[in-house]
């Protein structure tokens, strides 16, 4: 079922990070430079993270991104799903979104799994209601039994990884934006993991990911975005575009 | 596929503009919107968070008191503490009886750490936040209100059990108790509104935190908390009058020490100076909402 209702509009978005050498002054300096005739420029520099960003997606569409480390790719996603506003440009973004950028936001290492997997939900914007129906599905899949009423600062790193994973990937979301996200635990759970994740793709309307693994893309998605240095500098087939990254860029 | 080609002519035509040029073709609009918009806008994004923003409170209080013996006792003890030994010295100093100044110096405490713990835990709270702010769309209003909020219900606890010792200690019972939910929500109104402006400010400035800290210090000292007000020397009253924090206590005076209703006064300027924070919070929000994530 493709919803006409869930889209993805950018148009002409740009993102600028300020790197302060100082970044934070001291009021000291903040008061002193007020009576300077000009502020240091130097102190301050500017960097495009993005560079006019157009971008118009629709449900059916599975688009992947490429590009080498810090072209702008998870800066891309975070501007989707309103960590960064753009300095210039508008984003518009319609439908339920879950963003597998980081999994395991929020946790608490004081607090149990079962706790933790509320304070997860509520974080990704669920509510009690539907955590206490979820609860259930969740520690199942995460498989990880009485261990959910310890402090997670107990858990081996592949049980949280496991936890996490459970939570983020429980509900069929209308947007889907993934950060490379590989499932950890043992071969067991990574090949139960894939499988979710599938069901994830085609489940979604909208699919955003971004891998540094061209394979993956090229299985996934349907269509591609190369970017470099914070541009868009090709666009479409993903088969096509895996090839002119990896020949024009990574070459 | 025909959106993406559309997509990609239109990425040629303007690749090569700077972003001034844009805004001068006017391709870009700067977004403005109006101060009731933006505020309609914050509770709505706060109201999906609801869930979140209750688990925060309950976690932040259960980790407080997590592992030790006594437990949510401790918010009952610590104030009691103070005020056994305030009452102790301050009651020899100034001959007071001490079951009357031992109330007296309860209903000054305790609306005071609300309103410290709010200020002092509240500036740092996005500055702690970046981790989330990083991670996961999260309104900035978020943390200092789950800051005030925790804090909030920590006084709450602490009053109420606070006030069952000192009707053991022969306090009046008065129909002004009925008026305290007001006072409570107009002092949570300010903290909420001075948390929020120096949440933002602190993260400009992080010296901040520390001068707040210093400057919260000295109030302590210049709102009759552990005095009463008539050692003050008549020509340095309006001194005392000028200090904002000052309505705030008194007005839980009045309703819980001296059992009256407040008057009119009593509860129009607390309130205006609660509102005039919470709008020069919620300013600053506006002003800075989309600047904060890069300054972190």
């Amino acid at each position: 079922m493709i919803s006409d209702k869930v889209y993805i509009e950018i148009e002409n978005a740009w993102l600028k990070f300020r790197i302060y050498k100082n970044r934070s002054p001291a009021l000291k300096e903040a008061i002193l430079s007020r009576f300077k005739p000009k502020p240091d420029i130097a102190e301050i520099t500017e960097f495009d993270a993005l560079k006019n960003i157009n971008l118009s997606l629709r449900g059916g569409d599975r688009v992947g991104l490429v590009g080498l480390n810090g072209a702008g790719k998870s800066t891309l996603l975070k501007m989707i799903v309103g960590i960064y506003p753009p300095k210039y440009g508008n984003v518009h973004v319609r439908g339920k979104l879950t963003p597998l950028i980081e999994l395991g936001t929020g946790f608490d290492a004081e607090l149990s799994g079962r706790e933790n997997i509320f304070l997860n939900g509520a974080l990704l914007g669920r509510s009690y209601k539907q955590m206490k129906s979820l609860e259930q599905e969740i520690i199942d899949f995460s498989e990880l039994g009485e261990f959910i009423d310890l402090p997670i600062k107990y858990y081996s790193s592949g049980m949280h990884g496991r936890l996490a994973f459970s939570i983020g990937t429980i509900v069929d979301p209308e947007i889907l934006i993934v950060d490379e996200i590989f499932a950890t635990g043992d071969a067991h759970f990574v090949n139960k993991a894939t499988n979710r994740m599938k069901a994830l793709f085609t489940n979604s309307q909208i699919v955003m990911l971004v891998s540094h693994d061209t394979q993956k893309i090229v299985d996934l998605c349907n269509r591609v975005l190369v970017l470099h240095k914070g541009e868009v500098i090709n666009d479409g087939n993903p088969k096509e575009m895996v090839d002119f990254y990896l020949k024009e860029i990574v070459a | 596929m025909v959106l993406s080609q559309e997509n990609s002519s239109n990425i040629n035509a303007s690749a090569n503009l700077s972003a001034e040029e844009l805004i001068a073709q006017n391709l870009v609009k700067p977004k403005s919107e109006s101060f009731i918009n933006f505020l309609k806008r914050s509770l709505f994004e706060l109201s999906n968070l609801k869930f979140a923003l209750t688990s925060f409170v309950v976690n932040s209080l259960r980790r407080r008191y997590r592992r030790s013996v006594l437990g949510f006792a401790w918010s009952l003890l610590n104030p009691l503490t103070t005020m056994v030994v305030m009452t102790t010295v301050f009651s020899l100093l100034f001959h007071n009886n001490p079951k009357e100044f031992g109330i007296y110096i309860f209903t000054g405490i305790l609306p005071w750490s609300f309103l410290l713990d709010s200020i002092t835990g509240g500036s740092l709270s996005l500055v702690d936040a970046e981790g989330f702010l990083k991670k996961v769309y999260i309104p900035k209003l978020f943390f200092p209100l789950v800051i005030v909020s925790t804090e909030a219900v920590n006084f709450i606890f602490s009053l109420s059990s606070l006030m069952f010792l000192a009707l053991a200690l022969g306090m009046h019972l008065s129909f002004s108790l009925l008026t305290l939910p007001l006072a409570i929500a107009i002092l949570y109104a300010f903290n909420l509104g001075s948390a929020l402006f120096l949440a933002i400010s602190t993260v400009y400035f992080r010296d901040l935190t520390h001068i707040t800290r210093q400057l919260l210090q000295a109030f302590f000292y210049l709102v009759p908390i552990c005095y009463p007000l008539n050692v003050v020397p008549p020509k340095y009253l309006f001194l005392f009058k000028l200090n904002p924090f000052y309505y705030f206590i008194n007005l839980f005076r009045i309703i819980i020490c001296d059992g009256h209703f407040p008057q009119a006064k009593d509860w129009l300027i607390p309130s205006a100076i609660a509102v005039i924070v919470l709008f020069m919070g919620f300013s600053l929000l506006k002003k800075t909402e989309s600047d904060i994530i890069f300054r972190l």
